[in-house]
């Protein structure tokens, strides 16, 4: 009997838990100013989905999905992308689509209910928010074709949940990419819940990266609470495929602190102890330390920035309900390119029974 | 032909599908495609229909053009997933940010002894799908003309072609690049007497039909849908103005298929040029057999005389 | 001053109990500070404040059930809180199409067409033509473009004179350019209620008067009719029930529950005296005062307005002699009382003015026989004609 084939999963951590180096800073982390700005980046992203929280539970917002607990995850993807490349997320990647330029008032405009939330002003190339679960991690791989199949030196990044692992799609995805070497990197976010579903119960797999083995493309972890190493793995992976070296599937550990969603109530099912240790862990806590220890961080500062998001937050809240709701003409307008003939009766008939009162309707 | 034709002329169109490339397709339908374009724009998939439609659409909306292929529409439901939850609906929820200008190729309907699950008709799921359009030539120089419209048009498409078609015609079509258009009807035989609406390989029992009605001296508007969403209504009605009865004709299961749709249709708009009930003549709403009772379930020609009959019956 | 209302807290949910309160009337609170802890089905939820401001009143206490869209609690506050739409329940319906042609027309939307026709005619049009042998050339088609309809064909075939008349509808565009109002509230419920009064009812009216030259003083008819009522129930209860037509069964209730007519700004009301028999006449008076004020008020509740027995309309307070008022089923008997006027009436041998109240008694004959109605009618003058 011989061992034709064999695998090792490393993992990978530069900030620990008590904000103490443990690997070599990569080259971008020696400039304290960028370190500064994911922090800033992390906390604008905190602040904002605290407000929508808010929002939903005041009967202001649809429900959502908060993204707490995350946020170096999110911004350490978010830093380690190039504007040109395209993102493909699932629905609570904010710090990632903040980064990136999709603004407050559009991601409050999609769970409020307005498609409009999805025309993002900028990135006019990222993929739109995506509850049908994995089938995201295939538009990447598309995506990643066309970029190849035009010698562009783009990259696709799709995301996926722990319980999106469990999907065909994301097998798919893998396995197309691998089999066409296709310049498109996968971050499995592993926040150790699927709603109330543990990742235990989700595979048995020991890790989620070495699902990347079955596909024949190099699978790593990397603790999602430290945004150092996320942006230096995930970079990583993006210059190899950028330079034709084909796909890489990258897990980050984190933990949901927030329930799944602002229809679900995390508390029947886990263990508020577990939560309570989870905290002790999460990325923000560690990054401040590290920042203020190294003189570049101070509790006024740190005021500054949260009344500065704080403004920044209620503006975009402002703006958002105060918008002009969509008439009954959108449910038409860009269905085609053109609208065909059979439709044209019927968006009048939407026009004459408009439930909304004074909103527009021509 | 159709594809060689926008694979020269259009640089962003990129074909892909199971056993497209080298081998040119079950039915040869991508035959030679990728010896003159290459791997890279004649592209064989793994075996997965979901990764088909899914990477069509992130392809489609980053810049490129494809033409997937689904081997067999009894095939077709693991895509069903991208094709409804994206594909129809991207350009909608982005407002126009992001548009899928994919054609999805499958094979339609039975009648070639095939396998089993090889032989299905299922347009009725396709075209009960807002933002996507389903088309159905009946013939080898209509499939030329409306794949070329598809490929051209800035929407989603889902193709059918008739395995029927792909053997049982041969026809002669010139590669002049000519597309038809879509969302219209084909009026291929005019009469006064009754309105035979129909599509796809079923086009060739009701033209039968039509032929010996004629011997009665019973002449028929046959009219081959070819769109099959969105319909093109006004070439329907307008037929049964003159004439007066209506006999549609499907593949399909009857049960909910597209020929009630397009009775509603007559129904709501043309009840007053009605002189007799609608029919339809249609598969039975069982599981399309294997090929030994085939013949049984696909509608004959007689089955057709016979309906054309009933309007014509009067109370 | 604006009230914030319990909002949906998860995708339809519909009621929430107040678990503990976080702020107090009089507090200035800021936006998503904690407000109130509730729990609903799923989950305790805790919902902040919504926007700065005063608190002036907490609109539920701990323990209530509080559905969503509620008021919840009260700011004194200058800032407008944006809401999610209403569900589709919520929203009022919209103006219908001002006219049932304008909708057909409009959904159909028929494009132009150069079409050859046939003889255009309705199916049911044709399959009678077909049944009598009519030649449809023959027949001119009265409906939009020469379209033959069933009443051509009828009155072709001789069957009737003239096209039966079609329910007449407001045209779109009156000549004054005044706009339909759509009937709401009261007038609404009249409308359905006297609907199903014609719909159901096979009602009959008899007349009569009562001489009142025996009360001291004239005046406060209302409390005496009430107890004329009343006491005529007792003669001949038959006139105090439900009928039940599709079982065809009545129920001679115990109490009688008297729904009295008031003349309201906003409409007809009918607030419903409970269990008026044995009242004394200072209680009916008082008791009818309250229920008139609440119905000038627009403040009777719904139980105050349904479930009654009998009914009085004392329409005489305003002008008319005898009426044939309606009766609203189930109930199966209405009295309807004239203006008091002084009468010409023969006593022995003399002519003397006497005052008098007409009285209109109609009664649903599908369950009232005319002997019971009268008797009634004659128990109630009784009553009315005794000394007060």
């Amino acid at each position: 009997m011989t061992i034709v084939a064999e695998f090792t999963i490393q993992r990978r951590q530069i900030l620990d838990a008590n904000a103490v180096l443990v690997a070599p800073l990569p080259r971008f982390a020696e400039d304290m100013g960028e370190i500064v700005k994911m922090y800033s980046a992390m906390t604008r992203v905190r602040v904002f989905d605290a407000k929508a929280v808010n929002l939903q539970r005041t009967g202001q917002l649809g429900t959502y999905p908060s993204s707490l607990g995350h946020e170096a995850t999110h911004v350490g993807i978010g830093a380690a992308m190039q504007p040109e490349d395209v993102l493909a997320p699932v629905y609570r990647e904010y710090g990632t689509q903040l980064w990136r330029g999709v603004t407050m008032r559009e991601i409050l405009a999609y769970w409020g209910g307005d498609e409009r939330g999805n025309d993002f002003a900028v990135p006019r190339h990222d993929f739109a928010w995506c509850v049908p679960i994995a089938t995201q991690a295939l538009h990447a791989a598309g995506a990643a074709m066309a970029f190849k199949l035009r010698r562009e030196p783009r990259c696709a990044l799709a995301y996926i949940g722990d319980g999106g692992t469990s999907e065909g799609a994301f097998y798919e995805a893998l396995n197309l990419a691998g089999a066409r070497a296709l310049p498109v990197v996968f971050v499995i976010v592993n926040n150790g819940w699927a709603i109330s579903v543990p990742v235990a119960h989700q595979t048995n797999a020991q890790t989620l990266a070495q699902k990347a083995v079955a596909a024949g493309i190099p699978g790593i972890q990397v603790d999602g609470n430290d945004v150092l190493a996320v942006r230096d793995v995930v970079g990583e992976a993006l210059e190899t495929a950028r330079h034709g070296g084909g796909p890489t599937l990258i897990e980050a550990l984190t933990y949901r602190l927030s329930d799944h969603t602002t229809a679900d109530d995390a508390s029947r099912y886990r263990a508020e102890a577990e939560v309570k240790q989870a905290w002790a862990i999460e990325p923000m806590l560690r990054l401040r330390e590290y920042i203020k220890r190294a003189g570049a961080w101070n509790d006024d500062r740190e005021s500054a920035l949260l009344q500065e998001c704080s403004h920044e937050v209620d503006a975009a809240v402002s703006e958002y309900l105060s918008d002009e709701p969509q008439s009954t003409d959108a449910m038409f307008d860009t269905l085609f390119a053109q609208l065909p003939d059979h439709l044209h009766a019927q968006r009048a008939t939407a026009r004459r029974y408009t439930a909304k009162r004074g909103g527009p309707s021509s | 032909m159709a594809q060689a034709w926008e694979l020269e002329h259009d640089a962003a169109v990129v074909v892909l599908g199971q056993d497209v490339g080298a081998n040119g397709g079950v039915f040869r339908a991508t035959a030679g495609l990728q010896a003159r374009f290459g791997a890279d724009r004649v592209q064989d998939t793994p075996l997965a229909e979901a990764t088909i439609a899914g990477m069509s659409v992130g392809m489609a909306t980053h810049g490129l053009k494809p033409v997937a292929e689904i081997q067999f529409m009894g095939f077709i439901y693991p895509a069903l997933d991208q094709i409804i939850n994206h594909m129809s609906r991207m350009r909608y929820r982005t407002r126009g940010r992001l548009t899928c200008p994919v054609v999805i190729r499958t094979p339609h309907g039975g009648g070639i002894h095939a396998p089993e699950h090889h032989s299905e008709s299922m347009e009725t799921l396709l075209c009960h799908i807002p933002g996507l359009r389903v088309v159905c030539p009946s013939t080898p120089a209509r499939a030329y003309g409306l794949l070329l419209a598809a490929i051209r048009d800035p929407d989603p498409v889902m193709f059918l072609e008739p395995v029927r078609l792909y053997r049982a015609v041969r026809q002669e079509v010139p590669d002049d690049g000519r597309a038809l258009p879509l969302d219209r009807c084909f009026v291929l035989r005019t009469g006064v007497d009754v309105t035979l609406v129909t599509w796809g390989a079923m086009t060739l029992e009701t033209l039968r039909a039509a032929a010996e009605l004629e011997g009665e001296g019973v002449t028929a508007d046959v009219i081959d849908l070819a769109t099959l969403s969105p319909i093109d209504a006004d070439t329907i009605l307008d037929s049964v103005a003159k004439t007066g009865r209506l006999v549609i004709v499907h593949e399909a299961a009857r049960n909910v298929g597209l020929g009630a749709e397009i009775a509603a249709i007559v129904a709501e708009h043309g009840l007053y040029d009605l002189q007799a009930p609608i029919q339809r003549v249609a598969g039975y709403d069982t599981i399309m057999p294997l090929f030994r009772l085939e013949q049984d379930y696909i509608p004959s020609a007689r089955r057709i005389i016979d309906a054309v009959r009933v309007t014509l019956a009067g109370p | 001053m604006s009230v914030f209302r319990l909002p949906d807290l998860g995708e339809g949910l519909a009621e929430a109990e107040i678990l503990e309160w976080h702020v107090q009337p009089g507090q200035r609170v800021c936006a998503d500070q904690p407000m109130v802890s509730v729990e609903t089905a799923k989950a305790v939820v805790e919902v902040p404040v919504p926007y700065a401001g005063t608190v002036t009143a907490l609109r539920a206490a701990v323990g209530d059930i509080v559905a969503t869209g509620a008021p919840l609690i009260e700011f004194d506050a200058g800032t407008v809180v944006g809401t999610m739409p209403a569900t589709v329940e919520e929203i009022a319906p919209a103006q219908p199409a001002a006219d049932v042609a304008d909708v057909a027309k409009a959904s159909a939307e028929p494009v132009p067409r150069d079409r050859q026709t046939r003889l255009r005619a309705v199916p049911v049009a044709r399959a009678l033509a077909n049944r009598l042998g009519l030649d449809l050339s023959g027949i001119t088609g009265s409906g939009p473009a020469g379209l033959i309809l069933l009443d051509d064909v009828i009155v072709h075939a001789g069957l009737r004179s003239a096209p039966a008349p079609r329910p007449s509808v407001i045209p779109s565009t009156p000549p004054d350019g005044a706009v339909p109002e759509a009937l709401r509230g009261a007038r609404r419920a009249m409308a359905h209620s006297m609907s199903a009064s014609r719909d159901q009812v096979s009602g009959s009216t008899v007349c009569d008067d009562a001489d009142l030259h025996a009360w001291r003083r004239q005046g406060d008819y209302m409390p005496r009719l009430i107890r004329a009522m009343g006491a005529a129930c007792r003669v001949e209860p038959a006139l105090n029930a439900w009928y039940d037509s599709v079982n065809q069964s009545r129920i001679l209730c115990k109490h009688v529950d008297l729904a009295v007519a008031v003349d309201t700004p906003a409409g007809l009301i009918v607030p419903v005296l409970r269990d008026v028999q044995g009242q004394s006449l200072d209680a009916l008076r008082s008791t009818m005062a309250a229920h008139k004020a609440a119905a000038h008020r627009r403040s009777s509740t719904p139980e105050e307005l349904t479930q009654f027995t009998l009914m009085l309309s004392n329409f005489g307070t305003l002008a008319g002699r005898y009426g044939v008022p309606l009766v609203v089923p189930p109930a199966v008997a209405i009295l309807g009382a004239g203006k008091v006027r002084q009468e010409a009436v023969v006593v022995g041998d003399a002519v003397v003015a006497h005052h008098r109240i007409p009285l209109s008694l109609s009664f649903d004959h599908r369950c009232v026989t005319g002997g019971e109605a009268c008797r009634f009618l004659a128990a109630v003058i009784e009553d009315l004609e005794k000394l007060d």
